[in-house]
């Protein structure tokens, strides 16, 4: 495109002076050379001899000149910055509308769908299985046929069983389970860590430490904890209680390469952690409890299979919140927690009751007499209280303080 | 050997573990909770796990067969289009050196696909595959058409199209060449630039085997006793001078 054209059409500065040449640039097909253009200036090498040659003189001035133009570079820039903005808001509108909408690699993390039709798995190549040399025959039940030399898995098969582990990923949220969500390939960073954010998940993207299920409580110890309440408050008064505590074992565990994570997967089975796992043709279907099976070398696959499962457990820390604002608690506090909590609530009422009694009794009459009979029968009153494997504490709506999910 | 089924049997596990408590039991206490995932799983079971069902016939199976061999193995998956792709492709080879785009955008390409308009389609290049596509369709759409014929069809309607990509690309060339753009050098030139380097270096290599053959005749006739002098024509300075100087034949 000429320049001189461009002005005209924009109008701005049809009549004005000429562009000056660092404009001329930024419009030029030849790349600015950056490096040379933000390069600092060449030290000025001294030399012993006094002697002032024309070569020098000459390499002087293109120095000086290169230094000049590199400042006026750098002082055109905000301007020249907002010129392109401008004229680019301005032509964007031109063009043909032939291709307004193509297929841009982080659709799934920039517009997550909620569930996953078939076509948008086959575009994603998620029924592409590997060389039928290479499979399982235990996944045949997922196994359309095969083409090309390589096995194709069922659309069919792969959204109906994602479909099923999304109802899974949202009624853990729903619950208040804590979920990792877990994919150790190149690439899957932003996917396992977009997959996360929605679901207020976990995530993990590099190699699984053996033994932080099994061993947590020497690989975990410095984990930090966190109690929060049945609105996602943090709460106080739990700082010895979270120190002495056990580390956290996720609710559920969303692997997105099982056939790398097989120590994790095993932990979780020991632990009796339900997992979720893309199953492709030459994997193992039974190290994981829900099966997707799908293509997991395809990273678009991956993704859009990630961002389904994300999308669900949003809906379902959704719907939990909405039942915590209406006082609807869909989660129990775990035993060690509410143990404490007894604990804390019983030694606090008998402080309590040894202080009254410790302090000097100046009241007398019928009232003070109750008042000080029910304050000596205090250990009787938590023997009734926990006696028919009754652990105490506040039941009912108005939910008890719970362990955290978070770190 | 042996198969490892904890993580298919996590609920069972931790149901079994639940009602039969122990240690609480023991202490006279009230069994423990269940975990967070409990009544999600127990909602959603897992599917079916190991089982081969016979899998999908693509093809009819054999009736003549006695006794079937590999019943559970995935059958292979054909179409009608795969014999007319080969046929096209034996036919014209070069279509294969064609650039070819696999991504797909939405998987929604055939919804907007008509094969009775022609073999241009919106959203697609023109290919072998628009061939046998518009191929198939007039086989299904006109009465009493042969494969034969439908094929003749359809590529007749390809290569009035080519011709015209061909013709358009030509006039492009021309018109692009007036206003002043420049090509690089053509499929010809460069094999006549190859050819010419070929040729230098065949030559070189030609006159020192012919120094070489040389040499070895004279080595074979060194017995021989010189003829004497009457023989020898003076040539005088220049000829001595230029009979010195190794000359490459041109």
């Amino acid at each position: 495109m000429i320049i001189r054209n461009l002005a005209i059409r924009h109008g701005r500065r049809a009549l004005a002076s000429p562009v000056s040449r660092p404009w001329l640039r930024l419009f030029s097909t030849q790349p600015t050379d950056m490096a040379t253009a933000f390069a600092p200036a060449p030290a000025t090498t001294s030399t012993g001899s006094t002697t002032v040659t024309q070569q020098s003189l000459d390499e002087a001035e293109a120095l000086k000149e290169a230094k000049r133009i590199r400042e006026l570079q750098f002082k055109n820039m905000p301007g020249e910055f907002r010129e392109l903005r401008h004229l680019e808001k301005r032509t964007k509108s031109l063009g043909s509308e032939i291709v307004l909408d193509a297929y841009v690699p982080d659709e799934s993390l920039k517009n997550p769908p909620d569930d996953a039709s078939l076509e948008m798995l086959m575009a994603s190549q998620a029924h592409m299985g590997h060389n039928t040399s290479s499979w399982n025959p235990a996944n045949s039940r997922y196994i359309y046929g095969v083409r090309a030399g390589i096995h194709i898995i069922s659309l069919e098969s792969i959204a109906s069983h994602l479909r099923r582990a999304a109802r899974v990923v949202e009624e853990v949220a729903y619950r208040g389970g804590l979920i990792l969500f877990v994919g150790t390939r190149r690439g899957h960073m932003p996917v396992v860590v977009r997959a996360a954010e929605l679901a207020g998940a976990c995530h993990l993207f590099e190699k699984w430490t053996p033994g932080t299920i099994t061993n947590r409580d020497q690989i975990l110890a410095s984990a930090p904890l966190l109690m929060v309440n049945h609105q996602d408050d943090p709460l106080n008064g739990f700082v010895e209680h979270l120190q002495d505590r056990r580390p956290l074992v996720p609710d559920l565990v969303v692997c997105l390469n099982p056939l790398e994570n097989y120590t994790l997967l095993y932990e979780c089975g020991l632990a009796s952690v339900p997992t979720i796992g893309i199953i492709d043709t030459d994997a193992d279907p039974t190290c994981v409890t829900y099966q997707i099976p799908a293509n997991d070398d395809s990273l678009r696959a991956v993704s859009l299979i990630a961002a389904v499962l994300g999308r669900a457990g949003q809906r379902g820390q959704k719907r939990r919140r909405e039942a915590a604002a209406e006082g609807i608690v869909t989660w129990e506090t775990p035993d060690e927690d509410q143990r404490f909590i007894d604990r804390k609530i019983y030694l606090d009422e008998k402080e309590k009751a040894e202080i009254e009694a410790a302090r000097p009794q100046t009241r007398s009459g019928p009232a003070a007499e109750q008042a000080t009979r029910g304050d000596f029968n205090i250990e009787q009153k938590f023997a009734e209280m926990f006696k028919n494997g009754n652990t105490g504490g506040p039941q009912g709506r108005r939910g008890p303080p719970r362990a955290s999910r978070r770190r | 050997m042996g198969r490892n089924f904890r993580a298919a049997r996590v609920y069972e596990t931790v149901r079994d573990f639940l009602e039969t408590d122990v240690v609480k039991r023991a202490a006279g206490q009230r069994a423990r909770k269940p975990p967070a995932w409990f009544s999600a799983v127990q909602m959603i079971p897992p599917t079916e796990l190991l089982t081969r069902p016979h899998p999908i016939q693509h093809s009819p199976p054999d009736t003549n067969a006695r006794r079937p061999h590999n019943v559970y193995r995935p059958t292979k998956i054909v179409y009608p289009e795969d014999q007319m792709r080969y046929q096209f492709y034996k036919d014209h080879p070069w279509e294969l050196a064609r650039p070819k785009l696999l991504l797909e955008h939405d998987g929604k390409d055939g919804r907007h696909r008509d094969w009775s308009k022609g073999l241009r389609q919106p959203g697609m290049a023109l290919s072998g595959e628009s061939v046998v596509q518009r191929q198939l369709w007039l086989l299904e759409n006109t009465p009493g058409m042969s494969v034969a014929e439908a094929y003749d069809a359809a590529r007749h309607e390809f290569y009035k199209l080519r011709q015209q990509e061909d013709i358009a690309r030509r006039i492009a060339v021309e018109e692009a060449r007036y206003v002043g753009a420049y090509f690089g050098k053509g499929p010809i030139q460069v094999s006549m630039i190859n050819e010419d380097k070929a040729y230098d270096e065949w030559r070189v290599w030609a006159y020192g085997h012919i120094q070489k053959a040389a040499a070895l005749r004279e080595q074979g006739s060194a017995q021989v006793v010189d003829m004497p002098d009457v023989l020898d024509v003076d040539v005088g300075d220049e000829g001595a001078a230029a009979a010195e100087a190794p000359v490459i034949p041109q």
